[in-house]
C-alpha cells in the first residue's frame, strides 16, 4: 500500500482533526492485535495471486479509504442486521489480508505501516494552509509536495525495540513499544473503533464499491451472489441446500426378478445370429479379399512442387478505380467577401452596376447575385429563387434521361470498301490540253487514228476533219454531203494503212486522207479499198427463184469531187447509219442503222465490197453493234437488252439484261470478258460477261444521258464516258486475269469544259490507242483533248 | 522583335562572274541573319563600287537561290549559323520585255536564229510556218526572203521544224514528211530548197543539226530518227517508194501540179529504230557531235551512237517526252512531258536516279526547250498553255516538295506570256490561240518564241 497515495486521497477531502489521528492510532493497533488472533488460519491457504484475492483486495482498498472517511464523522450509525453482516465479512477480509501480508513480510511491514500512519500525520499539518479568499470562502493554499523516495528505506527506522517482550505489557499503554529514535509507537486502531466508523457510513445495499464493467455503473451484488461469494472463498457448495452425498437408490439390480416386466417370449433375433449382418460382414470380408478395400494408408507427403501448378488468378490484376463511372462534381470556390450577407462596403454594387447587372441578360450575368447589405443575420430575408430553382431542377431530372444508351459508335468511312486513292491511280486524263476548233454545228464522232497522231471528227456541218492532236491543227477536211450530218467516223484499225470510214446518212465513206500520207502508206491504203472491186458484179447474188435479188449495199466510186479529196468508196444501205464499228483485223466493218429494222445491222466485207445482213429479223431496235476484240463474237445492243452472237456457229449465245430503258453506246473491255453500257437514262453499267446478264455495278453520276462509252484500247485501266450534261466522266476499272476477283471501278476525274448546246453535251469520246489522253466531241463545234 | 539579340553569321562573298568581281577580297563578313537578298546585294554593291549605280544581284548560298532571309534558308536547309557561308553573288535576272513580234499568215511551228560570228544587230531569224513557207527576218522585222511553197503533188506541206546548218543553209521539215536544206543566199535574199531528203512515212517532228560534222538528224512520227548528210553528193538514193512518182495516184497529182523546178531527192545516211512510238526531239549531244539524244512519245529518252547506228542507253519516264535539250555543264538533258513539266535527266551511265530534278510550272505539254546561252543554268521552254517559261536549275520551290520520283523541284523563274493575248490577260491551259511550239534563247537576240497566234516574238532583257 503506498501511502503517498493515500495522502493524496485525503488531501482531497477535507481538514482532519489532528488528535483525531491520536485516536485511529490506537484503533488502529487494536484491530490489528483482534485480527490476528481472530483469522490466522482461514487465510493461511489463500493464494495471493489468485483471482479472488485481487478482487478483495481491491475491496480491502476500499477498506481503508473508507476507514479514514469514516474519521470524519465519529458518529455512530444505526445499522440493520444486513449491513452489521456486510461489515463483518468486510473487515474478515481485510484482516485475512493484512495478516498475510505481514506473514510475508515478517512483523516490520506492520510497523512500516504505523509510520507510513505516523508520516501522514506529520504530512497532514504543514501540508497546506487556509486562507480565506476574496468571496471570504475558505481557501487552501498547498504546500509543495515533497517526493519521499526513501520511504523504503524507513521501514527500518519503524522498527519496535522493545525486543522479544510480549506486547500485553503494554496492554494500558496507548503504545506498543518505542522505535530506534525512541519516540512511541503508537497502537493500531482496535476493533471498536473500526466498527464504530463502519457504521457511520450508510452503504446502500449490495454496494461493493466496484463498477460494473458492462454498464459503467456501480456494481451491486445481490444476496444470493454475496452469498455465492461467500461460499466461494470458504471453498464451500454454491448452492444452499445442495446435498453432495444423497442416498444411492438402486434402480437395476442383479437379482432376477420372479415377475418380469413382460411375459413375451424373448424373440427369435435375439439368438439367431443376423443373415443381414451375416451378409454385409461376408461383403466387406469379400472386399477386403479382393483388395477392394484397402486398409487405411497414411498419405504419402508429397513434394509441394511435383505436377500440382498453382495458378495465380489474380496475379495481374490491377486496381480498378473505385466507381470508375462517377464524375465527381466541380469543386466551386469558397465564397468571396461579395457574397456575404453583410459585405464590405466595398463589395456593394452602386445604383448603376444594380442597373446594369438587372438590365444584363440572365446568361449574361458575371455573378448571379447582387451583393446586399443587412445589418444582421436574422434579417437575411429567405431566398427568393428557391422555389423556382427547386422547380428547375426538378424538372432537369424529370427530363433527363436515366438509361445509359450505349451507341455503336462506327465510323461509316469504315463500312466503305477501301478504294484506292485517285492519285496512285495516275496517270489519267485531268486537264483539256487542246481545243480543235472549226466545226460548225454539234461534232458527232470523233476517232484516234491507229498511231495516236491524228484525230478525225465528223459533226453535223457534213465534213469530216483530222486535226493534229497535240497542237489542235486542222491538217485535212472533206465535205461529205450537203444536208446530211456525220454520224460516225472510225478509223481502219491497221497501222499500215491509213484508212478513214464515215457514216453521213445512208452512205458509208471510205476515205485516204492522202495528203498527210506518205505516198507508200497511200498506195497501200488504195489497194486494200480497191481489192474489192467488182466482186459484187462477179458474183451476183441471186434467190432460188434465179431473180437477181437488189444487193443490200451498194458500193461504188463516189465521184470524181470527192475522189480527188481521197474518198475512195461509197457504200449505200438502205437506212442512215449512225454507228461503224471495225473488226480488229480491219476486213469487216458493222454499221446500225436504228430505223432500218429488218436491215438494221449490217456487216460489210471491205475486201469483197460485200454486205451482208446477220438478222432477218431482229427483236427491238438495234442501236450499236460491236464484234469482240478476240474471238468471233459480236453484240447487237438493242434499245434495253444486248445479244452476244457466236458468228462461226452462227448462234445466240448470251442476252444481256442491263435493266435500261434504253441503251446509247456499248463497249466491250479489250480483255473482252467486260462489256460497258451506257444509257440514255444516266446509267452507266459494266457487264461482267462471264458472271451474270445483270450488270455488275451500275455508275450513276451523270444528270443528263449518256452518249457515248469508251475502254482504253492499250492496256491502260481506265474508261470514260460522255454525257448531255456537258461533262465527261473518267474511271480506273481494272480487270485481272483470273476469274477471282471483280473488276476495280474508280471514278477518277470529271472532266467539264464542253458547253451544253440545246441540251446536248458530249457526243462522242475516244481514247489514245497508247496515251492515257482521251478527245471528246461537243455539241458546241469543239473537240478537245484531255490529258 | 527588337528585344532579341541579333544572330550573325559569316560569309564569304564570291563571285564567278569576272566583270562584278570586288578588287581586294572582302574576307570573311558578318552580316545579320533576317537579311533577305536585297540588303545582301546592296551590301555587294556598297563593297564593289560605292558610287557607281547599283546592279541588282542574285545571291545563291551553297548553290541555292536566296528567296527568303539567311535565318529561313539556314532552318530550312539545317545549316549551323556558325558555319561560314560561301555566299555567291550573280547579276539577277533581268526580266525579258517584249521587244518585237514578226507577224505571220499562219501558225509558226518553228523558230531558229543565227548569230554565230555576225555583228550585233546582223543576226538573222529563222521562221517556218504551218503554211508551209520558211522566212528569214531580221532582228528588225524585215523578211529578208521566203522560201516558196513545195511542190509536193497537192500533199500538205506545213512545216514543223527548221534549223540554220550554217548561215548560208537551212534544213526544214514538216508534215510532209521530207526534210529539206534550203539554200540562202544574203544578197540576193533568195531562199530555195536545195535537196530533199526521203526517209520517212509519217511528219517529221524535229531536227538537229550538226555543221561541224555535216549531218542532220531528223525525228519522225514514224517512230525512226534518220540521219542525213547535208551535202547532196554524200547522200545516198532516195528510197524510191517514198517519192511522189512512185505511185500512180500520187505521180499523177504531181504530173497534174506545175512543176517549176525539180530539186534532187536523197536518201538517209541511217535509220535509227528503237522508239515505238512517234519521236518528238532529237539532239546531237553538245560535247560530242556521234551522240545524240532522242525522245519519243513512248516515255523514253534514248542515247544513240550516231557512227553505229545503235541505241546505247534508254532512260523510261513516266510521261510522254516532246522536247529536249541539254544543259553540257551539268551533264544534263532536259525534257519537257506531255505531263506539263519539265524532267532533267543525267544521261551518263553511272546516273542512277531516272530524274534529276523536276521543274514545274507549266499547265500544257512544254514541246519547246532551249538553254539559257549566258548561264550554265538557264533554261527556256515554250508550252501549249501560251508561255514560255525561264527556269533557272539552283531555283528550288521551297517548302522542300519533291517529284515523284523523290527529286528536287524547281520554280520558274520569269515567265514570259504571249504579246498577242493583250495586256494583263492570262491564256487559259489548253492555251488555245496562242500556244507556244518554239522557242529560241539566243545570247544577243533575246528569247525568241513562235505560236499559234502567228507571230514569232522577241523578248530580250534590256539593260544588260
Amino acid at each position: 500500500m503506498n501511502p503517498r497515495k493515500r495522502k493524496a486521497i485525503t488531501r482531497e477531502a477535507p481538514p482532519a482533526e489532528s488528535d483525531s489521528g491520536e485516536e485511529l492510532a490506537d484503533g488502529l493497533l487494536d484491530g490489528i492485535l483482534s485480527h490476528s488472533e481472530d483469522s490466522s488460519d482461514e487465510s493461511q491457504d489463500e493464494d495471493y495471486d489468485s483471482e479472488d484475492s485481487s478482487v478483495i483486495e481491491g475491496l480491502s482498498d476500499e477498506d481503508d479509504e473508507l476507514d479514514e472517511d469514516e474519521d470524519e464523522d465519529e458518529s455512530g450509525f444505526e445499522s440493520d442486521g444486513e449491513e452489521q453482516r456486510i461489515r463483518e465479512q468486510l473487515r474478515k477480509l481485510k484482516t485475512s489480508d493484512s495478516s498475510s501480508e505481514r506473514r510475508n513480510t515478517s512483523l516490520n511491514l506492520g510497523d512500516g505501516e504505523e509510520k507510513g500512519l505516523e508520516d501522514q500525520d506529520d504530512s497532514l499539518k504543514p501540508n497546506y494552509t487556509v486562507t480565506t479568499d476574496a468571496n471570504g470562502n475558505p481557501r487552501y493554499l498547498y504546500k509543495e509536495i515533497d517526493p519521499i523516495y526513501d520511504s523504503d528505506d524507513s521501514a527500518a527506522d519503524v522498527t519496535n525495540t522493545i525486543g522479544n517482550i510480549d506486547l500485553s505489557y503494554y496492554d494500558e499503554y496507548p503504545h506498543i513499544g518505542y522505535d530506534i529514535n525512541g519516540k512511541k509507537i503508537m497502537r493500531p486502531a482496535k476493533g471498536e473503533a473500526l466498527d464504530a466508523l463502519l457504521d457511520s457510513i450508510d452503504i446502500p445495499k449490495g454496494w461493493t464499491g466496484l463498477t460494473d464493467p458492462a454498464t459503467g455503473k456501480p456494481l451491486k451484488l445481490s444476496d444470493e451472489e454475496l452469498d455465492v461469494l461467500k461460499r466461494l472463498t470458504r471453498n464451500e457448495v454454491l448452492e444452499d441446500g445442495y446435498d453432495p452425498y444423497p442416498e444411492m437408490v438402486h434402480y437395476f439390480s442383479g437379482v432376477k426378478e420372479i415377475m418380469p416386466l413382460s411375459a413375451a417370449p424373448e424373440p427369435k433375433r435375439r439368438f439367431v445370429p443376423s443373415k443381414h449382418e451375416a451378409k454385409r460382414v461376408m461383403k466387406i470380408v469379400k472386399a477386403i479379399r479382393e483388395g477392394r478395400i484397402q486398409p487405411y494408408k497414411p498419405p504419402e507427403e508429397r513434394e509441394e512442387d511435383d505436377e500440382q501448378i498453382h495458378y495465380d488468378v489474380w496475379a495481374d490484376e490491377k486496381p480498378r478505380p473505385e466507381k470508375s463511372m462517377h464524375i465527381a462534381a466541380p469543386k466551386l470556390p469558397p465564397p468571396g467577401y461579395e457574397a456575404s450577407y453583410h459585405p464590405p462596403p466595398e463589395y456593394l454594387p452602386d445604383k448603376e452596376e444594380e442597373a446594369a447587372w438587372l438590365e444584363q441578360d440572365e446568361e449574361d450575368r458575371e455573378r448571379e447575385f447582387l451583393p446586399r447589405n443587412h445589418d444582421a443575420l436574422r434579417k437575411v430575408p429567405g431566398y427568393e429563387n428557391f422555389v423556382k430553382e427547386r422547380f428547375e431542377r426538378s424538372l432537369d431530372l424529370y427530363l433527363a434521361p436515366r438509361v445509359r444508351r450505349n451507341k455503336l459508335n462506327i465510323d461509316p468511312e469504315s463500312l466503305l470498301p477501301k478504294l484506292p486513292s485517285p492519285e496512285d491511280l495516275k496517270p489519267f486524263p485531268t486537264t483539256c490540253a487542246a481545243i480543235f476548233r472549226g466545226q460548225e454545228g454539234l461534232v458527232r464522232s470523233v476517232a484516234f487514228d491507229p498511231l495516236g497522231i491524228y484525230v478525225a471528227s465528223g459533226g453535223d456541218d457534213g465534213f469530216v476533219r483530222i486535226w493534229e492532236l497535240l497542237t489542235g491543227r486542222q491538217v485535212w477536211n472533206v465535205k461529205l454531203s450537203d444536208e446530211e450530218a456525220v454520224d460516225s467516223v472510225k478509223w481502219r484499225p491497221d497501222k499500215e494503212t491509213s484508212i478513214l470510214s464515215a457514216a453521213a446518212g445512208e452512205d458509208i465513206y471510205m476515205i485516204v486522207p492522202f495528203t498527210i500520207l506518205s505516198p507508200d502508206v497511200e498506195q497501200a491504203s488504195r489497194d486494200i479499198l480497191d481489192a474489192g472491186w467488182g466482186y459484187a458484179a462477179s458474183q451476183p447474188s441471186t434467190t432460188t427463184n434465179g431473180e437477181t435479188k437488189e444487193p443490200l449495199g451498194k458500193w461504188s466510186r463516189p465521184g470524181s469531187r470527192l475522189e480527188s479529196k481521197g474518198v475512195l468508196v461509197q457504200v449505200t444501205v438502205r437506212s442512215p447509219v449512225k454507228t461503224i464499228n471495225w473488226h480488229r483485223k480491219g476486213e469487216y466493218f458493222a454499221t446500225v442503222s436504228p430505223r432500218g429494222q429488218s436491215t438494221a445491222v449490217a456487216i460489210h466485207t471491205l475486201s469483197k465490197h460485200l454486205t451482208q445482213l446477220p438478222f432477218r429479223r431482229l427483236k427491238g431496235i438495234a442501236q450499236t453493234a460491236q464484234f469482240h476484240p478476240s474471238k468471233a463474237l459480236f453484240f447487237v445492243a438493242t434499245r434495253n437488252s444486248i445479244r452476244s452472237y457466236d458468228l462461226a456457229k452462227q448462234e445466240l449465245v448470251k442476252i444481256l439484261q442491263p435493266g435500261a430503258k434504253w441503251i446509247s453506246s456499248i463497249d466491250v473491255h479489250p480483255g473482252g470478258d467486260n462489256l460497258l453500257v451506257g444509257t440514255y437514262d444516266k446509267r452507266l453499267l459494266w457487264h461482267d460477261l462471264d458472271l451474270s446478264t445483270k450488270p455488275y455495278k451500275t455508275l450513276r453520276f451523270h444528270t443528263a444521258a449518256i452518249r457515248a462509252v469508251r475502254y482504253h484500247q492499250g492496256g491502260l485501266p481506265l474508261f470514260a464516258d460522255a454525257s448531255d450534261d456537258g461533262s465527261m466522266q473518267i474511271f480506273h476499272g481494272k480487270v485481272v486475269g483470273d476469274m477471282m476477283e471483280n473488276a476495280t471501278i474508280v471514278p477518277l476525274k470529271v472532266l467539264k469544259g464542253h458547253k451544253v448546246k440545246s441540251r446536248l453535251g458530249v457526243m462522242d469520246v475516244d481514247w489514245h490507242p497508247r496515251e492515257p489522253w482521251c478527245v471528246s466531241a461537243g455539241a458546241d463545234g469543239t473537240c478537245r483533248l484531255w490529258n | 522583335m527588337a528585344s532579341q539579340p541579333e544572330v550573325k553569321v559569316p560569309i564569304r562573298l564570291s563571285t564567278r562572274d569576272q566583270s562584278i568581281r570586288l578588287e581586294q577580297d572582302a574576307g570573311v563578313l558578318l552580316v545579320q541573319t533576317t537579311l533577305k537578298r536585297p540588303q545582301l546585294s546592296a551590301l555587294v554593291n556598297s563593297l564593289l563600287r560605292p558610287a557607281a549605280q547599283p546592279i541588282p544581284f542574285d545571291i545563291l548560298i551553297n548553290g541555292q537561290f536566296l528567296r527568303t532571309t539567311i535565318d529561313q534558308f539556314l532552318t530550312a536547309n539545317g545549316i549551323s549559323s556558325e558555319t561560314t557561308l560561301d555566299v555567291e553573288y550573280a547579276r539577277a535576272f533581268v526580266p525579258p520585255l517584249n521587244v518585237t513580234s514578226f507577224e505571220h499568215d499562219d501558225w509558226v511551228s518553228a523558230v531558229d536564229v543565227w548569230s554565230h560570228e555576225v555583228q550585233s544587230g546582223q543576226e538573222k531569224i529563222l521562221s517556218a510556218s504551218y503554211d508551209g513557207l520558211l522566212r528569214v527576218w531580221n532582228t528588225s522585222g524585215d523578211i529578208l526572203a521566203t522560201s516558196t511553197a513545195p511542190n509536193n503533188g497537192g500533199r500538205i506541206t506545213s512545216l514543223k521544224t527548221a534549223r540554220w546548218i550554217s548561215d548560208k543553209k537551212i534544213v526544214a521539215a514538216g508534215l510532209d514528211n521530207i526534210v529539206r536544206i534550203y539554200k540562202y543566199d544574203d544578197s540576193t535574199r533568195a531562199l530555195s530548197a536545195t535537196v530533199e531528203l526521203y526517209a520517212h512515212k509519217w511528219g517529221v517532228e524535229n531536227v538537229a543539226v550538226s555543221s561541224s560534222t555535216n549531218r542532220i538528224l531528223s525525228a519522225s512520227s514514224d517512230t525512226t530518227i534518220s540521219l542525213f548528210s547535208t551535202s547532196t553528193k554524200e547522200s545516198p538514193v532516195a528510197p524510191s517508194h517514198l517519192l511522189a512518182s512512185s505511185t500512180s495516184a500520187s505521180h499523177k497529182r504531181v504530173k497534174l501540179s506545175k512543176q517549176s523546178s525539180s530539186v534532187p531527192s536523197r536518201g538517209a545516211l541511217a535509220t535509227f529504230t528503237g522508239h515505238t512510238s512517234p519521236v518528238s526531239s532529237v539532239l546531237f549531244a553538245p560535247s560530242d557531235h556521234t551522240v545524240a539524244h532522242s525522245t519519243s512519245h513512248d516515255h523514253t529518252l534514248k542515247t544513240w551512237d550516231v557512227t553505229t547506228t545503235k541505241c546505247v542507253d534508254t532512260r523510261t519516264t513516266g510521261h510522254s517526252l516532246l522536247s529536249l535539250t541539254a544543259l553540257p555543264q551539268l551533264n544534263l538533258l532536259a525534257a519537257g512531258t506531255s505531263a506539263r513539266h519539265i524532267t532533267l535527266i543525267d544521261p551518263r551511265a553511272s546516273a542512277t536516279q531516272i530524274s534529276a530534278m523536276t521543274l514545274r510550272g507549266h499547265k500544257n505539254a512544254v514541246v519547246a526547250l532551249d538553254r539559257d546561252p549566258g548561264s550554265e543554268w538557264g533554261l527556256v521552254s515554250g508550252s501549249h498553255d501560251g508561255t514560255a517559261m525561264v527556269w533557272d536549275v539552283r531555283s528550288v520551290r521551297a517548302g522542300g516538295a519533291v517529284g515523284e520520283g523523290g527529286e528536287r523541284v524547281g520554280e520558274c523563274v520569269y515567265m514570259i506570256e504571249r504579246e498577242s493575248l493583250g495586256k494583263g490577260a492570262r491564256a487559259k491551259a489548253h492555251g488555245e490561240g496562242v500556244k507556244v511550239f518554239d522557242v529560241r534563247w539566243d545570247a544577243q537576240v533575246g528569247i525568241v518564241s513562235a505560236g499559234e497566234d502567228k507571230r514569232i516574238q522577241v523578248n530580250r532583257a534590256i539593260g544588260e
